[in-house]
């Protein structure tokens, strides 16, 4: 696990941002506006194009047409010529007629005409005509190509059938003198239909109109054609009110620009699509990145705020990580910390084994959930104690990474309980010292009373000597009541003795060993506090002793006090107390030694008295009890200097030989 | 008159017998009582002589016999007997009129001298408050107007200013003096001076 950044910012979505999502969309925007704007001029010049073609086309249909019709006008006055040269047709002429009515010029029948309009002959011969008379078809046209003497055409008229038909007279001159006129009837919807080309009629419907605009012949009857692309045109010649429309079939669909088209806008939804999935995804992302965010933020909240130290180890115990409380605690930075292996800054110089051990338990897995007490220095040398939880600091794939140590610094609570030790220690010797003023004031105040009472009587009993007034009853009576008041005073203190006596040992047959474990454990911080080190040396098997296991506790606490206390001017380095017990057959012993000032010897003399102290705050009753204590139990106190400078007090009790 | 008697107050038997008899060898009459409560019941205002007083007692201690007998009007010098704790009480109770008290054990020849000079204090209290009793007859019967004068005398006016002041001719002042002087058995002013300074302390 690696610590997290101390500033893990990302840049938060601003205008800058929003511009930079927009801009995908606007360029897309105008990519397909694009696109559109090709497509659609594409097609326009497609159609500019179309249109260009037909109007050539037409043009060029209609000049073929006018050539074919000038063709035949002079075919018809070439052979105009030969049959108005003879009464008979020659051969010849008949297959120039033959010719020439080929359905592909458009003519369907050459008359020819007299000059008087007379109809000289027919190919071929109109049947019912020739019966009616030798008019000419149309006679206001007859008159006028005879009057300018060019070549004129007609009107449009119905013939048999659906089919119209038109005619040109061409008049014949020959001198000044009119020879004749040939009449060539066309038929429009042949000439429409034979004389275009196959391929023209392929692409192009092509009518014609009458002066109404009836349609009067067509090259096809298919119906839908294209509205856009049509042309019409006057029919001239013949004229007459003819119109020639000419409408492009729809064309073929043209695939190539058509599934371009379709391909560009399938790909332009697609990228509408992915654009819009993109911009999803980037919400959603966002999203996320916010919920991120304020996660870590209030996560990094939490862990600053957090009270309990937080340390994390690898499986080497190289720290990994630390939280500001842990820093917080132990003074050191985290850049301080981050990486180190054990021995730790932070360990306490003087308990280092002991932290190993702790250290070497918890990467053993053997801590507890009650956790554990490790006692720390600061970076500043203060002393830290924390309580240390460790569990198995898993990582992402599920392995086990290291340790994960939540540290609780109970410094202020052992100090508070230690104070509150204190204090209820001072509490109970000042009560006691209460408990003991008040029954020796009590105890003052009964005797008081008959010695106050004794030498009042004392005193009478003087005056009356020194007055010489001697009366033998008299004094005898007062001096009944002074031995009755000297009696009196002994009563009180036979009492007083009594309820000493009270107080008798309740002996119970114990391990020592135990007892001093106790009492060691009980003055143990005292005596840590004051840099003294307690070394208990306690004999495996000792003899079996019937003692009162409170009263015993008290006396080896009362002499590894009076130790430490005589301790005050020594080398930190050797301030020990040495406490060893030994046995034999009929006595267990208890030696209390440590490297004070020693005992002088005006002093020694009177260690034991009551009310004899060398502490200023001593009552002087301490080392009395205590053998008091002792000689209860039968046993005895007594005390020796140490040839090297120390004292050695030796408790010595007598083995409980009933029970052992 | 009633003789003036020493009055042993303490709860134990043996000391009050014992005071007795050594009061007796010394000549002091003596009166002994078992406990607070005895003698409040029994005290009259004309008693007179002093109390021994034990502070520590069962039922009412020697200090609320004190209180109650200073609310009664006792005026009778009392000596404690206190014992080694109680000092500080004695010496409050010293305060607030005592005469004295006497640290447990104590000296008996102390005791019996104590007590001889307290019986001597209230025998010239006694005196002092006959006198004052005399002075304050003799001051009733004055009338105000020779009340009136006899405090201008007493600033040491003559007469002549005393006339003056009062509106009054010379001959009654002469006048109002001569019967100030003789109601309150005086022959002169600084003798009457002294006669109400007795009455003021």
């Amino acid at each position: 696990m690696s610590p997290l950044p101390p500033s893990t910012t990302l840049p938060p979505p601003g205008a800058r941002n929003r511009w930079v999502q927009r801009l995908p969309f606007l360029s897309l925007a105008l990519f397909l506006g694009a696109i559109a704007a090709l497509v659609w001029l594409t097609r326009e010049y497609d159609a500019d194009e179309q249109r260009t073609t037909l109007l050539n086309d037409v043009l060029w249909m209609e000049q073929n047409l006018r050539f074919q019709l000038d063709r035949n006008e002079i075919h018809l006055q070439q052979l105009g010529a030969e049959l108005f040269a003879g009464t008979s047709l020659s051969p010849q002429t008949e297959a120039s007629l033959a010719h020439l009515l080929n359905p592909e010029r458009g003519l369907v029948q050459i008359l020819w005409l007299a000059p008087d309009g007379r109809l000289a002959g027919a190919l071929p011969p109109r049947p019912a005509e020739a019966a009616g008379g030798n008019r000419a078809p149309t006679p206001a046209t007859f008159e006028l190509a005879r009057s300018v003497g060019r070549p004129v055409y007609g009107p449009a008229y119905p013939a048999t059938g659906n089919a119209h038909h038109f005619e040109v007279h061409v008049p014949l001159w020959s001198d000044e003198s009119l020879l004749g006129v040939v009449v060539g009837v066309y038929s429009l919807s042949d000439l429409v239909v034979r004389e275009l080309p196959w391929w023209f009629s392929e692409r192009y419907r092509v009518a014609v109109l009458d002066a109404d605009g009836r349609e009067i012949a067509a090259k096809s009857k298919v119906a839908p054609l294209s509205p856009r692309l049509a042309y019409s045109m006057s029919f001239d010649p013949p004229g007459h009110g003819l119109t020639l429309q000419i409408t492009a079939y729809k064309s073929e669909t043209r695939w190539i620009p058509l599934l371009l088209g379709a391909s560009i806008v399938l790909l332009g939804g697609i990228i509408v699509w992915s654009v819009v999935q993109l911009r999803r995804q980037l919400s959603r992302r966002q999203q996320a990145e916010t919920a991120l965010r304020t996660e870590s933020a209030f996560r990094k909240a939490m862990e600053d705020s957090m009270r309990t130290g937080m340390r994390a180890r690898d499986l080497d115990g190289r720290l990994t990580y630390v939280n500001s409380a842990f820093c917080r605690m132990t003074g050191f930075a985290a850049e301080e910390l981050i990486g180190l292996k054990p021995p730790m800054p932070y360990w306490d110089p003087e308990r280092l084994e002991q932290t190993f051990e702790v250290h070497r338990e918890i990467m053993a897995g053997e801590s507890t959930a009650e956790g554990t007490e490790v006692r720390l220095r600061r970076k500043n040398g203060e002393a830290l104690d924390v309580l240390v939880f460790e569990a198995p600091l898993i990582d992402a794939h599920g392995r086990h990474a290291g340790w994960m140590g939540s540290v609780l610094d109970i410094t202020e609570q052992k100090r508070a309980r230690e104070q509150a030790r204190q204090q209820e220690e001072r509490l109970q010797q000042s009560s006691r010292l209460i408990t003991m003023g008040e029954m020796a004031s009590t105890l003052a105040h009964e005797l008081n009373q008959p010695l106050a009472a004794i030498t009042s009587y004392n005193s009478g009993c003087i005056n009356r000597l020194q007055g010489d007034e001697l009366d033998p009853a008299e004094l005898l009576d007062i001096h009944q009541r002074i031995a009755r008041q000297a009696r009196r005073a002994g009563e009180i203190i036979r009492r007083v003795h009594d309820f000493v006596r009270r107080a008798e040992p309740r002996r119970e047959v114990l391990d020592l060993n135990a007892v001093i474990r106790d009492a060691v454990g009980l003055i143990e911080a005292d005596a840590r506090k004051r840099r003294v080190s307690i070394l208990a040396d306690l004999a495996p098997a000792l003899p079996p002793v019937a003692v009162d296991a409170v009263m015993i506790e008290q006396i080896v606490v009362n002499l590894v006090r009076n130790a430490i206390d005589s301790m005050r001017d020594t080398p930190a380095s050797r301030r020990r107390v040495e406490i060893a017990t030994a046995g034999d057959d009929r006595f267990v012993t208890v030696t209390v030694a440590d490297r004070g000032s020693g005992i002088a010897d005006e002093i020694s003399a009177r260690l034991f008295e009551p009310f004899f102290t060398t502490k200023p705050e001593g009552m002087g009753m301490g080392l009395n009890i205590c053998r008091s204590i002792a000689e209860l139990h039968h046993g005895r106190l007594g005390f020796a200097a140490r040839p090297d400078g120390g004292t050695l007090f030796t408790l010595s009790l007598p083995v409980d030989l009933d029970s052992a | 008159m009633i003789p003036a008697c020493t009055h042993i107050i303490d709860d134990d038997e043996a000391i009050r017998d014992a005071l007795q008899w050594l009061f007796k060898t010394r000549g002091v009459a003596c009166r002994a009582w078992p406990g607070g409560e005895a003698f409040v019941d029994a005290w009259q205002p004309g008693w007179r002589g002093c109390i021994v007083l034990d502070i520590r007692m069962a039922g009412m201690s020697g200090l609320e016999c004190f209180d109650t007998l200073l609310a009664r009007g006792c005026t009778l010098p009392v000596i404690f007997i206190t014992g080694h704790g109680d000092v500080p009480m004695a010496v409050s109770a010293l305060k607030k009129g005592a005469f004295h008290f006497i640290e447990k054990p104590f000296n008996d020849h102390d005791l019996v001298d104590l007590v001889e000079k307290a019986l001597a204090a209230d025998a010239e209290h006694q005196r002092a408050a006959a006198s004052r009793e005399t002075i304050e007859a003799r001051l009733a019967p004055l009338t105000s107007r020779e009340r009136e004068v006899m405090n201008l005398i007493l600033e040491g006016k003559y007469n002549k200013v005393i006339a003056d002041e009062l509106s009054i001719s010379m001959r009654t002042v002469e006048a109002h003096r001569s019967r100030i002087f003789d109601k309150m058995e005086v022959r002169s002013a600084v003798e009457l001076a002294q006669q109400l300074t007795i009455l003021r302390d």
